[in-house]
C-alpha cells in the first residue's frame, strides 16, 4: 500500500500520483495491489457524422439556390421554397430522431407534422387545397397500414401499439370537418379514409376493448 | 383470442417525481450501493442470488413510461443481468423513450456493486435490496457453513407494505405551509471531464476514533462531519463569494419518524447553512450552528409541514390535469430556482447493520451519489467508516481539505479512487 506524506492518507490501488493532493508517491512494490475501481477510458460522443454532413448539404443547397437566384432569375422567389422545403425536411427529422426508439409514436407524430407543414405550405402559396383533399387522408390511411405492416414485421406487443392506432384513428376522422365545411374540391380521399378510419376503431373497441381502456387508464391517469 | 394479462402499472411516489425531469448527462440521478466482500465475487452465484432477489422486489422489475400527465412504473418481463463493471460510476440509468431497468447489479475483483435510479428508491430501499441480495449470495456461496440453518431474512415486510408509497399514507390534509423563498447559496465550480465522468475518493477510517472526535467537540458524528465539511469548503472559497452562505442539502430518512418499511422512496431534505461571511470560521462557531440547525429542522412536526406541503402539490385538482411536458418544464424550473440555494449535499445512510452469521464474510459497505458538484456520503459498517467523495469536478481541493483536517487529528485513512489523473 502506498503513502501520501503530505495528506498523511494510506492509498490503496495503483496511483502514480496522490489522488488528492497530486504528490508524488514513493513506489511500494506491494504484491498484490488492489485496485478498487476498473480502469475505464475516456468514452468521446461524437454528434453523429451523417448527420452533421447532411446539414452541411443543407446549408450548401440553400445558400446555393439563393446565390443562383439572386444572380439569374431575379423575378421569381424560387430559393425561398427551396429553404423552406429544407426546413420541413429538417422539422421531419428532428421529432424522428427524438422519438425513433418507439416507431407507432414516431408515425403518429409524423402524421400530424407533415398535415400541419402541409396545410402551411399550401396557404402560402395561395390556397389551392391539394393538403386538405389529398395530402391529409393519404397520409393517415397510410400510417395506419405502414403501423399495421411494422407490428408483424417488428413483433410489436398489441399494447404499445392500440394507443396509436387509436390516434390515428381519430385524426382519420378530421376529414369529416372538411367535407361538412364543403371545403373539399376533391371527395373520395377524405371518404375513403373516413370509412377507414371507421372500420380500425370499430374493429379496435370490438376485439381490444378491454386492453384499449386499461391502456388509456394507465396512460391517462392523473 | 387468448386473454392476455393487464400489464401492471405504478404510480411514482410524490419524491420520485422530481427526479425524470431533472435527469441529464451531467446529473443522472443515480446512486451507487458497494459491498466489499473477503473473497472475489462469483458471478453465476451472484446472478443466481440477483434472480432470487428480484422476485422479493417485484417493484423494482420495471421501466420507466411518460403518460400523458405523469410518469409511470410499468412491470417487464426483463430480468436483470449481472455483468463486471464496465463504466464509470453512476451512469445513466433512465433513458427517455428507451424501456430498460433501472438498477443495475455489477462486480469487480471483491465487489458487489448496486446502481439504482432515484426514482426507484431511496437508500433505504436500496440497502433492502442489497442486504437480501447478499443473504443469497452468501448462504448459496458459502453453502457449507449454514449446512445446520439459515439466518432469517430480516427485512420483515409484506409484498404490498415494500411497495408502499409512504408519501400517500401518511401526508395529512392540512392547509398548504407557505414557501420559503430560497436564498442564493455559495456554489462550487470546476471543470468537467469530457465524458461527464464521476470522481470518486473512497476513505476508509475507524468509526471509534470518529466518534472520539466528536465527543472532544462535544456533539454528534454527522454533525461533526457536516462542519467539517463545510470548513473543507470554505476553505477553497474565493474572497468575494462569501457574501454567499455555505448551504449543506442533508437527506432525512422519513422511515425513523413515521413508520414504514417501503423499499421505495421515502424521504426529505433538511437545509444547513452557515454564512462565513458574518460569522467566524473556526471548526467550534460552525458546530455550533450545524447543532443547533439539526435541532431545529429534525423534528417530526417540521418534516411533516415539509412533506404535507409536497404532497398537496401533487394532489392539487389543478396540477393533476396539467400535461406532462409542462410539468416537467415547471420541474425542471423550480429544480434550477433550488438549485441555486444549495452549496453541497451530504447523505449519512448511517449504520449498516446484516446478520451476524454474515459479517465474517463483509469487509465494508460505500455509497455514493451521482452529482452536480462535490458530494458526500457516508456509512458505517462494524468499526469501519466510509467517506466518499463524488464530484463531475477535476479539481480536489475540498477532498483533500476534508481528509487532511480528519488526519491531522490523528486518524488513519486509506485512499481509493477511480481517476488516475493528475487531479
Amino acid at each position: 500500500m502506498q503513502y501520501c506524506e503530505h495528506c498523511k492518507v494510506k492509498i490503496k490501488g495503483n496511483h502514480p500520483v496522490c489522488p488528492l493532493c497530486a504528490g508524488l508517491l514513493e513506489q511500494r512494490k506491494s504484491p498484490q495491489e488492489e485496485d478498487v475501481f476498473p480502469q475505464i477510458p475516456t468514452i468521446y460522443q461524437e454528434f453523429n457524422v451523417f448527420i452533421r454532413l447532411l446539414l452541411l448539404i443543407s446549408i450548401a443547397t440553400t445558400v446555393i439556390s439563393f446565390a443562383i437566384n439572386i444572380i439569374f432569375t431575379e423575378e421569381s422567389r424560387w430559393s425561398i421554397l427551396v429553404a423552406a422545403g429544407i426546413a420541413c425536411m429538417w422539422i421531419s427529422l428532428f421529432f424522428i430522431i427524438r422519438k425513433r426508439n418507439n416507431i407507432p409514436k414516431t408515425i403518429v407524430w409524423q402524421v400530424g407534422l407533415l398535415g400541419i407543414l402541409s396545410v402551411i405550405w399550401d396557404a402560402s402559396m395561395g390556397w389551392i387545397g391539394w393538403s386538405i383533399d389529398y395530402v391529409i387522408p393519404s397520409i393517415c390511411v397510410g400510417a395506419m397500414i405502414v403501423m399495421a405492416v411494422a407490428a408483424k414485421i417488428l413483433k410489436l406487443g398489441v399494447r404499445d401499439l392500440l394507443v396509436y392506432f387509436l390516434v390515428d384513428g381519430i385524426f382519420g376522422f378530421i376529414p369529416i370537418i372538411f367535407i361538412i365545411f364543403g371545403w373539399l374540391n376533391v371527395l373520395y380521399p377524405s371518404v375513403i379514409c373516413v370509412a377507414v378510419s371507421v372500420i380500425n376503431l370499430s374493429a379496435l373497441i370490438l376485439f381490444e376493448g378491454d386492453n384499449m381502456k386499461a391502456e388509456l387508464d394507465k396512460r391517462m391517469h392523473i | 383470442m387468448t386473454r392476455k394479462k393487464p400489464v401492471q402499472w405504478t404510480r411514482l411516489d410524490n419524491a420520485a417525481k422530481i427526479f425524470p425531469p431533472n435527469t441529464n448527462e451531467q446529473d443522472t440521478k443515480v446512486f451507487r450501493f458497494v459491498c466489499e466482500l473477503k473473497d472475489e465475487v462469483d458471478k453465476e452465484i451472484l446472478q443466481k442470488a440477483l434472480d432470487k432477489t428480484i422476485v422479493l422486489f417485484p417493484i423494482y422489475r420495471s421501466v420507466l413510461r411518460k403518460g400523458v400527465f405523469w410518469y409511470y412504473f410499468e412491470r417487464t418481463e426483463m430480468m436483470p443481468e449481472v455483468v463486471e463493471e464496465y463504466k464509470p460510476p453512476c451512469g445513466s440509468l433512465y433513458h427517455p423513450n428507451r424501456k430498460n431497468l433501472l438498477f443495475e447489479v455489477t462486480y469487480y475483483r471483491k465487489r458487489i456493486n448496486l446502481e439504482m435510479y432515484h426514482a426507484l428508491a431511496d437508500g433505504t430501499g436500496a440497502l433492502g435490496f442489497l442486504k437480501t441480495l447478499l443473504y443469497f449470495y452468501i448462504t448459496m456461496k458459502y453453502k457449507e457453513d449454514f449446512v445446520e440453518q439459515l439466518p432469517n431474512l430480516d427485512y420483515d415486510a409484506s409484498f404490498a407494505q415494500k411497495m408502499d408509497d409512504s408519501f400517500r399514507k401518511h401526508y395529512t390534509d392540512e392547509k398548504i405551509p407557505k414557501r420559503v423563498k430560497v436564498n442564493r447559496a455559495y456554489r462550487i465550480s470546476g471543470r468537467r471531464s469530457i465524458d461527464n465522468r464521476l470522481k470518486v475518493v473512497e476513505g476508509v477510517m475507524s468509526v471509534k476514533e470518529i466518534l472520539a472526535l466528536s465527543r472532544r467537540y462535544n456533539t454528534t458524528l454527522t454533525v461533526y462531519l457536516t462542519a467539517l465539511f463545510m470548513k473543507a469548503i470554505y476553505q477553497e472559497m474565493p474572497a468575494r463569494a462569501k457574501r454567499y452562505p455555505v448551504v449543506l442539502s442533508v437527506p432525512v430518512n422519513l422511515r425513523a419518524f413515521f413508520p414504514s418499511v417501503t423499499a421505495r422512496n421515502f424521504f426529505s431534505t433538511i437545509n444547513v447553512s452557515y454564512h462565513f461571511g458574518q460569522k467566524k470560521d473556526d471548526l467550534e462557531s460552525i458546530i455550533a450552528e450545524v447543532k443547533e440547525a439539526f435541532a431545529r429542522e429534525l423534528t417530526e412536526e417540521k418534516l411533516r409541514k415539509h412533506m404535507n406541503r409536497l404532497v398537496a402539490l401533487e394532489h392539487n385538482a389543478f396540477t393533476r390535469i396539467v400535461p406532462l411536458f409542462i410539468k416537467d418544464w415547471v420541474l425542471r424550473f423550480a429544480n434550477y430556482i433550488n438549485d441555486k440555494g444549495i452549496t453541497a449535499t451530504l447523505s449519512n445512510v448511517g449504520k449498516i447493520l446484516i446478520a451476524e452469521e454474515f459479517i465474517p464474510y463483509v469487509n465494508l459497505f460505500n455509497c455514493f451519489n451521482s452529482a452536480r458538484r462535490p458530494q458526500i456520503g457516508m456509512c458505517s459498517f462494524g468499526d469501519k467508516l466510509v467517506i466518499s467523495f463524488a464530484s463531475p469536478f477535476d479539481g480536489m481541493d475540498i477532498q483533500k481539505n476534508f481528509y487532511r483536517m480528519l488526519t491531522e487529528e490523528g486518524v488513519e485513512i486509506t485512499i481509493s479512487s477511480n481517476s488516475r489523473e493528475v487531479g
